[in-house]
């Protein structure tokens, strides 16, 4: 990876000359056409992805001779025990060294077997995450924002490792089931009479009619089991985590019920499971195979046409036959795993992401002027309409406020401004030019985003305040004193070179805001949005909080998401939305003076009346 | 695999012969079912080590027998010893499944019913995540142990008949057969020391793949606003490498397993033949009893290679076992001294000397003492840690005091029924927590006969119904898990609802620390001022509103009432409790807001 550091270049080109849409690409996608052609084409476009092709061989071909070799021993102590039988001792100890041979060649070429498998099955493991984690980063923040993160852990872990379980054991034991199938078969034909075929054969027809037929069955019955395990560990979780409702509530006996009547379920589909397995059919077919095969055998031997050693080597090489019989379910279960894991994965990455990129695009400085006009926006042409008709402008340098009960449109509206989704109606100007005109890339590095719930990396506060620009310790400190994060910053353990995030160091919420503040300050964007929902409960917390607010809000556009009431109060603009709508709009005298509302916040909160409310407004003046 | 093995605090170390028969005492309902599935594993038994001998018969007689009935004979009983086996083993494998599916059931009856008799300690010392893993995943495991058991046990009834007729036939052949079961296992064990340790590392390994995917996509936002997403992709590849490299190492290991364990079966095979071999030109044994040998071996492999494999997950059923027994047993703290069902409260609350410390913690109250009266409102007032929500948490008997007693209305509350008593006692928690349904079914969350009425009342009563209409639908909106698809003041407004359905004598109320919309906030006062009517209130407050509204204050320090009065009494005294609103309230106040401009200015 020494070429990491010419990464933004690599991706720009890269997104030029393969994929328009990918936001980041490190180096060529081998993959993209067979994620689009489908789950199993792509599966097979890694198994035989550059060298993983000569692995298989190595599976295939070691599996095959591996089966050879216990064939052919089963042939040999045929001749040794018909020998014997003829009275003839000479040859036992050649016999039994080839057969010593054989037993022990046969494991060490299947313990050969076994690591070349197992190591495709880590590299394929290994890959296959990469693509995946690549891809992700890739896709643009819309796709992120609907994401839960489980889910994407999930498929990152779980589902990828699916995909290792489908070589090893699967893939390999497949390849073993079909030569242990073909092999024996082909051994008989050589060294007994053809007519001896007919038992084998006659089982490999039903057996794989009885499989089919057994797999069709208990499929759903395991689906039915996973889901109510599933449904029993939610349904206790959830109690669990509402104990002190449920005590407070004495609903101890409901919630017991509701659990019992899942582990019921549970219950019913386990028997159900192990009705259908103890009626697998093929180990009756294959019992009475070797029954059939001994007859003809002995019949064959009345006849002259086979002696007693034979009989003994064939029936062992029709008895190899349970191999497959026994491992088969197990299998099939493994490969159906691997196929859905790898659908999974396939959903996820085969997403468009809907971008729409303006590659002519103009890329300026902006000064901050933020304008709407009648913006109207839905997440899917489908469901109800999140933004109706919104105008208002916001002048260069000014602060707004937003605010509105949750489910208001507030962070929608937030996330039009930078294109994470793009208008349905109407349109969105900064200074006087439609958001589309701009290069994506120019318009969102001239804003910046500070979220509710403040995300940190597990990595020290200096990596964190220059995540996204390299500076030195002092140009840290600096920002981080506007910020009103250098005090609490030093008198953490090692000062600015502490670990924070889940294993370091546990800061509050307000703290890591200030924390996200400086680091805003240091990429220093034209617009803000600051999603400002951290409460404080100490004054003194309080009181930096927006000091902190106060610094980074000058000299540049800001629009807030606030539940502060003196943000609220000394903002340029203060909108009220209402299920997408705007409800009022104005400074807050205006607001007092307009809006029912807004003027109950303020009255009810501080049992004051509206003309002393007035009377303040008036004396600022 | 072996991640989490940490002991946990509720487990104890059972007698293996008290393990026993605890589990035994489990099949004991089930006494009908087990005895058919022990006669058909026998039978089944007796049936598959009857075959091989029935064919080595058959091969000893076919050169000097050449009966054409000793033939049909012989096909006859293999076929039908064939039939009959699978006959067998399927009954047993379906009484086994109902036996276990039951026993299962039973076991997570149990702890079900153990773990929610147990008070709020128990939580806090036990995270949820392990308690519903040895519920569920524990169970599933015992299970099919038991299942594996039977496979064991019916593969040893084999083994047994075939050794018995061995020694019969040729001991020194038998000898040697013998010799290689304790190597088989010492094989066995000595791998699974190795494979631990590894498997364990590889956990390790993906666990980290794991965070840091968690990590990247958590930050991914911040990630694409500052076009970092190279630091991530190059972190990502160190760690996806790294367990790359420590799983192969763990796949080499492990997959090591059964080829050396073939190996000493190559070796038998060799001994047996050549040993054999010997014997039968020597005319010891005949041709068809060196044939028994061989078939044995195969199915002597087979049994040994299961108990081989599955013998860390046996004892891993046994532990399984051990930690639901521990779960059920650890009995709940609890103290019930009486069980009177009290008529509704007046609400007289009195603390009486009262003292009480988490365990093995620094002592929360010593002596503590305090009385409210009917129908007064009380907000308690105090730093962290000075025992503000320990005092309701006594009050709703989520925890038991040491000393001292707490009486409502003249009786201490260890005399009342726990349940009947809880129902007149409404708490509301700072973070409400609601249950994955509609605001509606949280809201009559106990009350299952509410009707829509009865909900809208309790809606309306909490300040409007205006809120639940602006959802996209209504009363019938999901909520989400634990409500998180409502905001924190919206779930807030939910559990009022809740609580005023269920119209307690006495209410306690954690006033929540989260910011919360000017709107749902206004809201949220009118439902506290609604809901505080009438009944005595207990509230730990942190809102200026809240502090300025109640009949009385009191400031908690260190388990110790400090002050006491309403708000403008301890203004006006300037004592702590003006130190406290200094800290806590004073960025509430309107001044403050007012101010912010000046300071905006200069």
């Amino acid at each position: 990876m020494d070429n990491s550091k010419k990464n933004p270049q690599i991706s720009k080109k890269n997104r030029t000359s393969i994929n328009q849409t990918v936001e980041f690409s490190p180096e060529i996608d081998r993959f993209i056409k067979a994620r689009q052609q489908g789950t199993r084409q792509w599966i097979l476009a890694h198994l035989f992805h550059k060298s993983n092709k000569y692995f298989i061989f190595i599976v295939l071909m070691t599996t095959i001779l591996s089966a050879n070799l216990s064939s052919a021993s089963l042939v040999v102590l045929g001749m040794t025990i018909s020998e014997l039988m003829e009275g003839n001792d000479s040859n036992l100890i050649f016999y039994v060294i080839i057969i010593l041979i054989l037993g022990v060649s046969a494991p060490i070429l299947r313990l050969f077997n076994f690591l070349v498998r197992e190591t495709l099955a880590q590299r394929l493991e290994r890959d296959v995450r990469k693509e995946f984690f690549t891809n992700l980063l890739g896709k643009s923040q819309s796709f992120h924002d609907k994401q839960k993160i489980g889910e994407v852990m999930a498929r990152a872990t779980d589902d990828v490792r699916m995909l290792n379980f489908m070589v090893s054991p699967a893939l390999s034991l497949i390849i073993e089931s079909f030569t242990s199938l073909i092999i024996p078969l082909i051994y008989i034909a050589l060294f007994f009479p053809p007519q001896l075929l007919l038992a084998p054969l006659i089982f490999i027809i039903l057996f794989l009619f009885a499989l089919r037929s057994y797999i069709r069955k208990i499929t759903p019955v395991t689906g039915i089991l996973r889901f109510s395990f599933g449904r029993m560990n939610a349904t206790l979780t959830e109690t669990l985590n509402g104990i002190e409702v449920v005590k407070s509530s004495t609903q101890e006996l409901a919630e017991m019920k509701k659990y019992v009547d899942k582990a019921m379920n549970y219950r019913n589909a386990y028997i159900k499971q192990g009705h259908i397995q103890a009626k697998y059919l093929p180990l009756l077919f294959f019992a009475l195979s070797v029954t059939l095969g001994l007859t003809h055998a002995i019949y064959l031997y009345y006849q002259g046409v086979l002696n007693i050693g034979q009989i003994i080597a064939y029936v062992g090489l029709v008895s190899l036959l349970r191999f497959p019989t026994f491992i088969s379910i197990f299998v099939f279960a493994i490969i159906r795993l691997a196929v859905t894991g790898a659908q999974r994965l396939l959903d996820f990455m085969n997403q468009e992401t809907e971008i729409d990129e303006n590659l002519e695009g103009i890329e300026k400085i902006i000064e901050g002027n933020i304008k709407f006009e009648n913006v109207s926006f839905s997440y899917s042409k489908r469901s109800k309409p999140i933004l109706k008709n919104l105008s208002f402008e916001v002048k260069a340098g000014q602060t707004i406020a937003i605010v509105g009960t949750t489910g208001s449109g507030k962070t929608t509206l937030t996330k039009l401004i930078s294109r994470l989704y793009d208008v349905d109606e109407g349109k969105i100007l900064v200074d006087n030019l439609d958001i589309r005109n701009y290069a994506l890339e120019s318009l969102r590095s001239q804003i910046s985003y500070i979220e509710q719930d403040v995300f940190l990396f597990s990595t020290s506060v200096f990596e964190n305040i220059t995540f996204g620009r390299t500076s030195s310790m002092d140009d840290v400190e600096m920002v981080a004193k506007e910020a009103q994060a250098h005090g609490f910053i030093s008198k953490l353990p090692n000062g600015y070179y502490s670990e924070v995030g889940e294993r370091g160091v546990q800061l509050s919420g307000g703290e890591r805001q200030r924390i996200a503040i400086a680091r805003a300050f240091l990429s220093d964007p034209r617009i803000l949005i600051l999603d400002d929902s951290t409460s404080a409960i100490d004054s003194a917390t309080e009181d930096k909080i927006q000091k902190a607010i106060r610094n980074i809000l000058k000299n540049r556009t800001t629009i807030l998401i606030t539940h502060r009431l003196s943000q609220i109060r000394w903002a340029d603009l203060i909108i009220v939305l209402k299920r997408g709508e705007i409800v009022a709009k104005g400074t807050h005298e205006e607001l007092l003076k307009t809006s029912e509302e807004y003027r109950k916040i303020f009255v009810k909160k501080f049992d004051v009346d509206l003309d002393y409310l007035l009377k303040k407004c008036e004396e600022e003046l | 695999m072996w991640a989490g093995l940490e002991a946990e605090e509720y487990d104890r170390k059972y007698k293996d012969k008290y393990l026993v028969n605890r589990i035994v005492s489990y099949f004991r309902p089930y006494r009908r079912e087990m005895s058919i599935v022990i006669f058909f594993l026998t039978l089944s038994a007796f049936t598959y080590a009857a075959i091989p001998i029935i064919i080595s018969i058959a091969v000893t007689n076919l050169a000097i027998n050449r009966e054409p009935i000793f033939l049909v004979l012989i096909i006859i009983s293999i076929f039908s010893l064939n039939f009959l086996a699978w006959i067998f083993n399927y009954f047993r494998q379906r009484f086994t499944a109902m036996v276990v599916g039951d026993i299962v059931l039973d076991l997570r009856r149990d702890a079900n019913k153990a773990v929610l008799n147990h008070d709020l300690s128990f939580f806090d010392r036990n995270p949820i995540g392990k308690i519903v893993s040895r519920m569920n995943t524990d169970s599933r495991d015992f299970g099919q142990t038991v299942d594996l058991t039977m496979q064991v046990i019916s593969s040893f009834f084999i083994m047994a008949i075939l050794l018995i007729v061995m020694c019969f036939i040729n001991l020194f052949l038998a000898m040697i057969f013998m010799i290689s079961i304790p190597l088989f296992f010492i094989v066995a064990l000595l791998f699974r020391k190795i494979a631990r340790h590894k498997t364990l590392l590889g956990q390790r390994a993906l666990a980290s793949v794991n965070a840091y995917v968690k990590e990247s996509f958590s930050g991914i936002q911040i990630a694409k606003t500052f076009r970092q997403e190279s630091k991530l992709y190059e972190k990502f590849n160190e760690v996806n490498n790294q367990s790359y490299n420590v799983n192969l190492r763990k796949g080499y290991v492990l997959f090591t397993i059964f080829p050396v364990l073939s190996v000493i079966m190559g070796v038998l095979l060799t001994l047996i033949v050549y040993f054999g071999g010997i014997y039968v030109s020597g005319g010891q044994i005949s041709v068809g009893e060196l044939y028994l040998f061989l078939q044995s071996l195969q199915m002597l492999f087979f049994p040994l290679l299961v108990i081989a494999a599955f013998w860390p997950q046996l004892q891993a059923g046994l532990a399984a076992s051990e930690r639901i027994f521990a779960l059920i047993d650890t009995p709940p703290a609890v103290i019930q001294n009486n069980d009177i069902k009290p008529e509704k409260f007046k609400g007289k609350i009195e603390f009486r000397n009262l003292t009480f410390q988490y365990e093995d913690q620094k002592g929360v109250f010593d002596n503590f003492s305090l009385t409210i009266q009917p129908g007064e409102s009380l907000a308690i007032v105090g730093h962290t840690g000075a025992g503000k929500s320990s005092l309701a948490k006594l009050l709703a008997r989520f925890y038991e005091f040491q000393g001292g007693d707490i009486l409502i209305d003249g009786k201490s509350i260890r005399d009342f029924d726990l349940s009947e008593y809880r129902k007149q006692i409404g708490i509301i928690p700072q973070i409400p927590f609601l249950w994955s349904g509609t605001i509606k079914s949280n809201i009559s969350y106990g009350f299952n006969n509410a009707t829509r009425d009865d909900i809208n009342e309790a809606l309306n009563q909490t300040g409007g119904y205006g809120w639940v209409e602006e959802l996209s639908k209504g009363l019938i909106t999901k909520v989400g898990e634990r409500g998180n698809l409502l905001s924190m003041g919206q779930r807030q407004l939910v559990v009022f609802a809740r609580t005023l359905l269920e119209n307690p004598s006495i209410l306690i109320l954690d006033e929540a620390t989260a910011s919360v919309d000017p709107f749902t906030e206004t809201r949220i006062q009118d439902a506290l001022e609604k809901t505080i009517k009438g009944r005595t209130s207990i509230i730990i407050a942190h809102r200026l509103w809240t502090v300025r509204h109640v009949d009385r204050i009191i400031v908690l320090d260190h388990g110790k009432i400090v002050e006491q009065g309403n708000h403008d009494e301890l203004m006006a005294k300037g004592g702590k409790y003006a130190e406290l609103y200094n800290t806590y309230f004073r960025h509430q106040s309107l001044e403050y807001i007012e101010k912010m401009k000046e300071k905006k200015l200069a």
